[in-house]
């Protein structure tokens, strides 16, 4: 496994609970169902595969939830809730909103390598699944948008951009999260990066900012690849 | 839809006692309306249906039971139409899909006709009056909205494919206004990225249940989808 991607697998798995017996159960139905239906698709997935993936009987897993509905809903909203505070540490962590998304979109894609169906349950799945999950997601969007907004605060007030530019660059980035798991190819988001560095900076600071971020991009991720190549040899 | 109230239309040109029928199902029994427009009817009902039922139901619960009862048919009509529910929705994707791009492309050509060169060369104006009309077809239809800027589950490859198609296509007009006849073409692939940043934007507006704030997203998206101008 790739140093991102377990490095990405720690962040997010070092904010969950782990106790007695009754809750390791309750957490293997939850991570199993997330990565059933992330493997079979959500329509296809039964409680009998939850449990060929998490372990324990059948009614164990009725003691927990009322049915496999319920538990990817209990399940998505722990995991996303995960997923959201790990993307947003790295943005807080990171000096500069340049610096702050592009760490934010390396931990998010470090965490679509490290754990590819469960990635494809919280954001593509989630479609497919419906409310109350659905409602999550939106909310989860939500607050990465007003993340991203606090670009505004570099931005002259008569050159603010639109009020949806949060929602559309969250919108952006994750659409591109999709295309590369629907192909089941989650290994090439790290080539777009550069690009949607320029999709995000273009639309707050318009075409000058964008080709600069998109510019600095390349060269750091040419400069990590270089260091993990080094580092393999 | 306007191919079935065309179609509805043709139907109400016949026998009197169809007049008094409803526009959206044609009258059972006898009535001399044609096999072939019965049956056309029949699919545009159908695939009206196929949206009504997703939005409804959304993806993980839509059945072909429900696509039947929305359009008022017989299951045994529907599996003469369609080999399953997925192939329905295919067809109603494709269908939608296909007439999105007719009306941004039939606006578009509209200004170039009104305002010749000068709208040739506004590209600015061109991209606005492309996204208005989109936005006000999507508006006028919240079912085919959310058919069309839902994500569809990726296990169904053909539905995928159309929608990647759509993204595609979008992206090609958009690629159209972006690039300067003099100046440095954009990123490559750009255009794919907003299409999907504003699939996900109508997606969400699609989900409140109110068309107006489709409507309203005009003049952002038209800012969004060109500050790289």
């Amino acid at each position: 496994m790739a140093p991102e991607a377990s490095a990405a697998i720690n962040q997010v798995d070092s904010l969950g609970a782990n106790g007695g017996s009754e809750l390791a159960v309750r957490e293997g139905a939850m991570e199993g169902v997330l990565v059933a239906c992330g493997e079979l698709g959500f329509r296809e997935t039964s409680v009998r595969a939850i449990l060929e993936h998490s372990g324990g009987h059948r009614a164990q897993f009725y003691q927990h939830f009322e049915s496999k509905e319920d538990c990817f809903a209990q399940a998505y909203a722990v995991w996303i809730e995960r997923l959201c505070v790990s993307v947003l540490e790295a943005a807080a962590t990171t000096p500069g909103w340049e610096a702050g998304v592009r760490e934010a979109t390396a931990r998010l894609f470090q965490f679509v390598a490290a754990r590819p169906a469960i990635a494809r349950a919280l954001f593509v799945e989630v479609q497919i699944a419906g409310e109350p999950a659905l409602a999550r997601h939106e909310a989860a969007v939500e607050r990465l948008a007003a993340a991203i907004d606090s670009a505004r605060a570099e931005i002259d007030d008569a050159e603010a951009p639109p009020e949806a530019t949060g929602i559309f660059v969250v919108g952006g980035i994750e659409s591109c999260v999709c295309e590369a798991l629907s192909a089941g190819d989650p290994g090439r988001l790290w080539d777009a990066l550069p690009e949607l560095m320029h999709f995000a900076a273009g639309s707050y600071f318009g075409k000058e900012e964008a080709e600069g971020a998109f510019e600095r991009t390349s060269i750091l991720l040419e400069r990590e690849r270089t260091r993990l190549t080094g580092a393999e040899e | 839809m306007t191919e079935l109230r065309l179609i509805a239309g043709a139907a109400l040109a016949e026998p009197a006692e169809v007049a008094e029928a409803s526009p959206l199902r044609l009258p059972p029994g006898r009535h001399g309306i044609p096999a072939d427009l019965v049956r056309a009817h029949q699919r545009v009902r159908l695939l009206e249906a196929a949206a009504a039922a997703l939005a409804e139901q959304g993806y993980g619960r839509l059945t072909a039971a429900r696509v039947t009862e929305l359009a008022g048919v017989s299951s045994r009509t529907f599996y003469q139409h369609f080999e399953d529910l997925w192939a329905c929705l295919l067809a109603a994707y494709e269908t939608e899909a296909g007439r999105l791009c007719q009306e941004i492309e039939g606006a578009c050509a509209a200004l170039v006709q009104e305002r010749g060169p000068i709208a040739e060369a506004d590209r600015r104006g061109r991209a606005h009056t492309g996204i208005s009309a989109a936005l006000g077809f999507l508006a006028a239809e919240p079912d085919v909205a959310r058919l069309l800027s839902a994500e569809p589950p990726p296990q169904i490859a053909a539905l995928s494919a159309a929608r990647r198609d759509l993204v595609e296509r979008l992206g090609a007009m958009l690629r159209g206004v972006l690039v300067d006849p003099d100046g440095a073409t954009p990123l490559p692939g750009l255009e794919r990225r907003l299409i999907g940043a504003a699939l996900a934007l109508v997606s969400t507006r699609a989900a409140s249940g109110d068309p107006q704030r489709l409507r309203q997203l005009e003049p952002e998206l038209g800012e969004l989808l060109l500050a790289s101008l």
